[in-house]
């Protein structure tokens, strides 16, 4: 690890596995979130959204990829970025619960990726100034991408804020979507060692109430549901976020996709694909 | 009337000269209302069956097995939606909309080609779909270059070019199987007993130059049916051969003149099929259908912030 003051060994060792659970939980989310996004390949509303949601989903496979490297490389190079995305059981997987719901309607595929695409920015913002160079690095990389997937999710923020049907199908999505888009600040558990030795630059509550603010504004002038209380610690939730993903913990739904992801590869394990 | 009639007639025989003669046409060129018509017709056709064409391929990409296949069978069949896209826009300038197009395609009035009707099965499908299939298309696209519709050349320069990326990914996907255990090699060997009939009837049956005006009259396409199969097979077989691979037809050998000799294709199956009476054609079709129809709210939502913006002038 590139930290400029190596911790003592048991300190390292816990710090250590906390960097590892934290690449995963990057990884997955990308990984999941790239596997849903990609289900609109070729029946997506209209085609030239079906080639841009097309480009999220690989862009997001292409960061998954990335932080997998990280994370084989942390392990000393003995398992591969697929092994490690692919071969493990469901509880294995790190990704926020958002990430693993069926892609609905258009205005639920549209407002989760608003709601993710706004809080990877705020947490890879964070990660650029990490004292783990590699992820420091590869933060840099990813976000300049994500700035394009901002600029998708606000177009169709408002497109669908602006249509009678639409914005209804739109407020029944954000109503579905907030406890688990919650869900993405749940704390990893070896978050106090991270924030700590300066690989998390801040703590997931910190990044939550950063993420609320920037888009209060937005969603509240669109009338979008808001089931937020102003406090003086900031913006309090009126409704319980759906932890869980981080701990391993997922939905029935994503029992299926892990099926569906793991099918062809569970045919002959260890075999090349 | 006789005058302008007779006008008519003598620009029809000046443009099947210049048609003749090598010529090329655009979009904003006149030309005869049966070239139009048979543009628009040949072209549909194309477009339709990129989109179709997503459709077996798209059943894997969240089955792909690793992040790599995963990416390229997403960016796959991302290009052929691509192609989709820039093939209706080229029928839509030559005036037929697109949501007609896509009506006549889910009502069965149009149709898609054969190869797009059968079920997947397993992950080697999408190898050998990628390969072969690709590789059929690929030389009927490049005898495209040469059509006698200019905007049509141009597209399919970049379609082919992508389309070269496709048969990289899926012999990859081919020489990685048939490299592997006896189970992998046993579903590639099951994928291509499957594949070889469609792919035999994909290029259509021998036609005589007469009775294919594309061809012959308006010179659309540059090359005839037989043409296309025997290359495909002069170019391919061997190289399934290389990989231990066996073909189901018995018939099939290099003459020691060097021509290819094999059975003839099942010329009723290719009519069945194409008359969306194939395996899976009512199926796709239905899917297709189910989906346009649960994004029209999307597409209206769309024309509605169109007809704000023009309102507005902006």
């Amino acid at each position: 690890m590139a930290l400029e003051t190596p911790p003592a060994t048991q300190e390292r060792d816990h710090t250590r596995a906390a960097l590892a659970e934290l690449l995963l939980a990057l990884a997955d989310d990308e990984f999941v979130t790239g596997y849903a996004n990609s289900e609109w390949t070729g029946i997506a509303p209209i085609l030239e959204e079906d080639i841009a949601f097309s480009s999220l989903a690989q862009d997001e496979l292409g960061h998954a990829r990335l932080f997998y490297e990280l994370l084989a490389e942390l392990r000393g190079g003995a398992v591969s970025p697929d092994e490690i995305a692919y071969d493990r059981p469901p509880e294995g997987f790190r990704n926020a619960q958002l990430a693993e719901r069926p892609r609905g309607d258009w205005a639920y595929s549209v407002s989760r990726q608003f709601l993710y695409d706004t809080a990877d920015y705020v947490r890879l913002e964070c990660l650029l100034g990490s004292r783990y160079t590699p992820l420091a690095q590869a933060a840099a990389s990813v976000i300049r991408e994500e700035r394009y997937h901002l600029l998708h999710a606000h177009t169709w923020l408002a497109r669908l804020a602006a249509g009678d049907t639409a914005r209804e199908r739109q407020h029944a999505a954000f109503t579905a979507l907030w406890p688990d888009a919650l869900g993405l600040f749940e704390p990893l558990p070896g978050e106090a060692a991270l924030v700590e030795s300066g690989i998390q630059p801040a703590p997931s509550a910190a990044l939550c109430q950063r993420w609320l603010e920037q888009i209060e504004p937005m969603l509240r002038q669109l009338g979008l549901p808001w089931p937020f209380a102003q406090r003086a610690a900031g913006w309090e939730p009126l409704l319980a976020p759906h932890y869980g993903g981080r701990a391993g913990r997922h939905s029935r739904e994503f029992a299926q996709l892990y099926d569906t992801i793991t099918s062809v590869r569970r045919l002959e394990p260890g075999a090349q694909w | 009337m006789t005058t302008g009639h007779a006008n008519d007639t003598a620009r029809a025989e000046a443009f099947k000269q210049h048609i003749a003669a090598g010529g090329k046409v655009e979009a904003s060129d006149w030309m005869p209302g049966e070239y139009r018509h048979a543009l628009i017709r040949f072209i549909e056709m194309h477009a339709n069956s990129e989109l179709m064409g997503v459709l077996p391929e798209r059943e894997w990409i969240m089955r792909a097995p690793t992040l790599r296949r995963k990416l390229a069978l997403t960016a796959k069949v991302q290009d052929e939606v691509g192609h989709a896209q820039l093939l209706y826009r080229l029928a839509e300038d030559l005036g037929k909309p697109r949501a007609q197009m896509m009506d006549d395609l889910l009502a069965g009035r149009t149709k898609f080609h054969n190869v797009f009707h059968y079920p997947t099965q397993s992950w080697a499908d999408v190898g050998v779909i990628a390969w072969l299939v690709d590789a059929a298309a690929i030389l009927s696209q490049k005898a495209l270059l040469g059509t006698s519709y200019a905007p049509y050349a141009r597209t399919m320069q970049r379609i082919c070019w992508e389309e070269s990326f496709h048969i990289k990914h899926g012999y990859d996907i081919v020489v990685t199987l048939a490299g592997g255990t006896a189970a992998q090699r046993a579903l590639l060997q099951d994928a291509l007993n499957r594949w070889w009939g469609p792919l035999m009837q994909m290029h259509g049956p021998p036609t005589p130059p007469e009775h294919d005006r594309d061809l012959t009259l308006w010179r659309i396409k540059t090359r005839g049916n037989e043409d296309l199969r025997r290359d495909f097979i002069a170019t391919y077989v061997p190289r399934v051969w290389e990989l231990g691979l066996a073909l189901p037809d018995p018939a099939l050998r290099r003459a020691d003149n060097g021509s290819w000799e094999y059975s003839p294709p099942d010329w009723a199956e290719l009519r069945t099929v194409v008359g969306n009476h194939g395996p899976r054609s009512a199926e796709r079709l239905a899917f297709r259908r189910l989906n346009y129809e649960q994004g029209a709210w999307v597409r209206e939502t769309m024309a509605g912030e169109q007809a704000r913006t023009q309102t507005c002038g902006i």
